[in-house]
């Protein structure tokens, strides 16, 4: 009777956990973006102790008699095209390029599945309403529609990651409603309304979970390609302003001396890729937690 | 025969028809049938001859287009189910009529513990009950159908076929139906399980004082668990009577052909007499007695006209003018 009680009282969320828990790479993905979102958050908070002290003496300030110098114990990630020490700025640079991508991926993968799973559901006349204007979407090139979002609303944070999201929208609402339509035909949806569901119950508790597997997996991924937009939109200006320092910026900025100095490219290069490593990673080990008939 | 007289639900002249592009399948044709609060109504028919149609009209979840109910009535309680809302027809889903699939292996969401899916029917019926009475609910539901509660948290695919379809009768039976649908229950489980899952819903449904339309094309089932019997041929029902009425007097010449069919365990015969040819196409329905190309009595009069149900006994009805022949006969 003890045994069983622990059993039940074991929530969802724990039991996610202790499957998650099992798959080493995922854990140590895990621990790679908690130690990124730690970094991130202790630099806001120097920021606001210091009123900027640090951000102003050490990330923007520039250094020209030692620009393009390598690594050396006192920089140890080296100094870029102005003088700047690399590791500083790649810690500062964490929030935006994590923050970012994040942010806007988490707003479009929200009315992705909404305008997905309503589409999928509803079909018909809906269904082509919907997704032609998600055609549409998808006919610009997401850089160029992200690129003239920005333009029109104006280069501010807010703006870009609007402007990223709603790129970003089309795949996810295409991807769910993918799911949707295979799942909304199967007996247990129909077992489903023949016991009184209201269409909500039905997307929300039986359709969406069902279809989680390619949504998280889709994610994971579009972050990663979230940042290198917000990256793109930078490098042309759209997005984060120089002096502010964002890994996707860095990067290519740097390129123009790849020939005088590689750490330059290599480093935020290395911490964008070991970044999205870790987000796929984790998003593999999440579906898989997730999903309960590979529970063991 | 434990029944009360008070009816439950009253089906009038009910025709729904699939209208596809290439053609309009007559799925029912004035189908009328009365169930009394109790009692177990066995709906019988070939693959294709229109009960689960029937079954979902109640429900009124026929796949919509193509599926269309063009006329007829149902009464539940004095509630005219074709007229409600949808909202009101909800409420009532899972509620006080509810229905039992034919696949348990598909029948149940793979990603929601039993207990929650339990849950989710006393939850969306009694929204004023708190979580922890809601899951003590779905926990006494559970050990009704004999699955230990510890069990709750346990997802479908842990369960075997046979206990699945008991998950499923606990949600049916979960909100206290006073009709239960039960579309082919055993059809996917294997023979030895059929009798305890059979046993099991007959059981409860004394218990709860539920009605049950159970539809099979199984006789033996419906001779064990029945009361009265309806048989279904091409969307129309062709003999309606008690237990007694369809085993011991069978009138109409296709119900005689259909327990022709099952071996006997008193009489010695060397060869089962089938009946012969195939159910006419749904989409080309014969204009008479969609009985009478396959029938050895049809004559003339057969083939042009529907018959009329006759009632040739308080309790018997049969569609069929040799029925009406006998009464005039005898």
């Amino acid at each position: 009777m003890k045994t069983s009680d622990v059993r039940k009282q074991r929530t969802l969320a724990a039991e996610t956990w202790r499957r998650f828990r099992k798959n080493k790479l995922a854990l140590a993905g895990m621990i790679v973006l908690i130690t990124l979102v730690l970094i991130a958050l202790s630099t806001i908070v120097i920021d606001l102790v210091t009123d900027n002290a640090i951000y102003n003496n050490y990330v923007i300030k520039q250094n020209l008699r030692l620009r393009l110098q390598g690594p050396s114990k006192a920089h140890i990630f080296g100094l870029d095209e102005f003088g700047r020490d690399i590791l500083m700025r790649m810690i500062w640079a964490v929030r935006y390029s994590l923050f970012m991508g994040t942010i806007a991926i988490a707003l479009s993968t929200v009315v992705g599945v909404i305008l997905g799973s309503i589409a999928g559901y509803y079909g018909k006349v809906t269904d082509n309403i919907i997704m032609r204007f998600m055609d549409v979407l998808l006919a610009i090139p997401s850089m160029l529609l992200a690129t003239a979002i920005v333009a029109a609303l104006g280069t501010s944070l807010t703006n870009v990651l609007i402007a990223i999201a709603i790129s970003y929208v089309p795949t996810f609402a295409r991807t769910v409603r993918a799911s949707v339509l295979t799942i909304k035909d199967q007996e247990f949806i129909e077992a489903a309304r023949a016991m009184g569901a209201s269409d909500f119950r039905i997307i929300f508790k039986y359709i969406l979970p069902n279809s989680m597997a390619p949504l998280i997996v889709q994610s994971t991924l579009g972050v990663a390609g979230a940042i290198l937009s917000i990256a793109g939109l930078s490098f042309l200006g759209l997005g984060i302003q120089p002096p502010t320092p964002e890994w996707g910026s860095m990067l290519s900025s740097a390129r123009s001396y790849i020939r005088e100095g590689w750490h330059i490219t290599v480093i935020p290069g290395l911490g964008i890729m070991i970044t999205i490593l870790a987000l796929n990673v984790m998003g593999d080990g999440l579906r898989d937690a997730l999903d309960p008939r590979l529970k063991n | 025969m434990k029944t009360t007289t008070e009816e439950l639900i009253r089906i009038e002249n009910l025709t729904v028809q699939y209208e596809t592009d290439d053609a309009v399948v007559h799925a029912l044709n004035d189908v009328s049938l009365f169930m009394r609060k109790g009692e177990t109504l066995g709906l019988v028919g070939e693959t294709g001859a229109g009960k689960t149609t029937l079954a979902r009209s109640i429900l009124r979840l026929i796949p919509s287009p193509p599926g269309v109910i063009k006329s007829g009535k149902i009464f539940f309680d004095g509630m005219d189910l074709l007229s409600l809302s949808e909202n009101q027809m909800r409420a009532i889903r899972g509620n006080s009529i509810s229905m039992i699939f034919q696949d348990p292996m598909t029948s149940l969401n793979p990603v929601m513990s039993v207990g929650d899916q339990i849950m989710e029917v006393v939850e969306a019926h009694n929204k004023e009950l708190s979580k922890a009475e809601m899951e003590k609910q779905a926990l006494s539901m559970l050990e009704m159908v004999g699955i230990p509660s510890s069990r709750s948290h346990e997802y479908p695919h842990q369960f075997s076929g046979g206990m699945k379809q008991r998950v499923i009768i606990a949600i049916a039976l979960a909100c206290n139906p006073t009709l239960l649908i039960a579309d082919e229950p055993t059809t996917a489980l294997d023979v030895t399980i059929q009798a305890q899952v059979l046993d099991m819903i007959t059981a409860l449904k004394t218990r709860l004082n539920t009605a049950m339309l159970l539809i099979t094309h199984d006789l033996g089932v419906v001779a064990q668990n029945c009361d009265r019997v309806a048989i279904l041929y091409a969307g129309q029902i062709i003999e309606l009577g008690t237990l007694s009425d369809i085993f011991k007097r069978p009138t109409h010449p296709y119900t005689k052909g259909l327990l022709g069919s099952i071996p006997s365990l008193t009489k010695e015969v060397r060869r089962l007499s089938p009946i012969k040819g195939m159910m006419p196409d749904p989409t080309d329905l014969p204009p008479g007695c969609k009985f009478a190309p396959r029938c050895q009595f049809a004559t003339d009069i057969c083939r042009q006209a529907v018959p009329p149900s006759y009632q040739i006994s308080d309790t018997h009805q049969v569609r069929c003018v040799l029925a009406n022949a006998e009464v005039n006969n005898g």
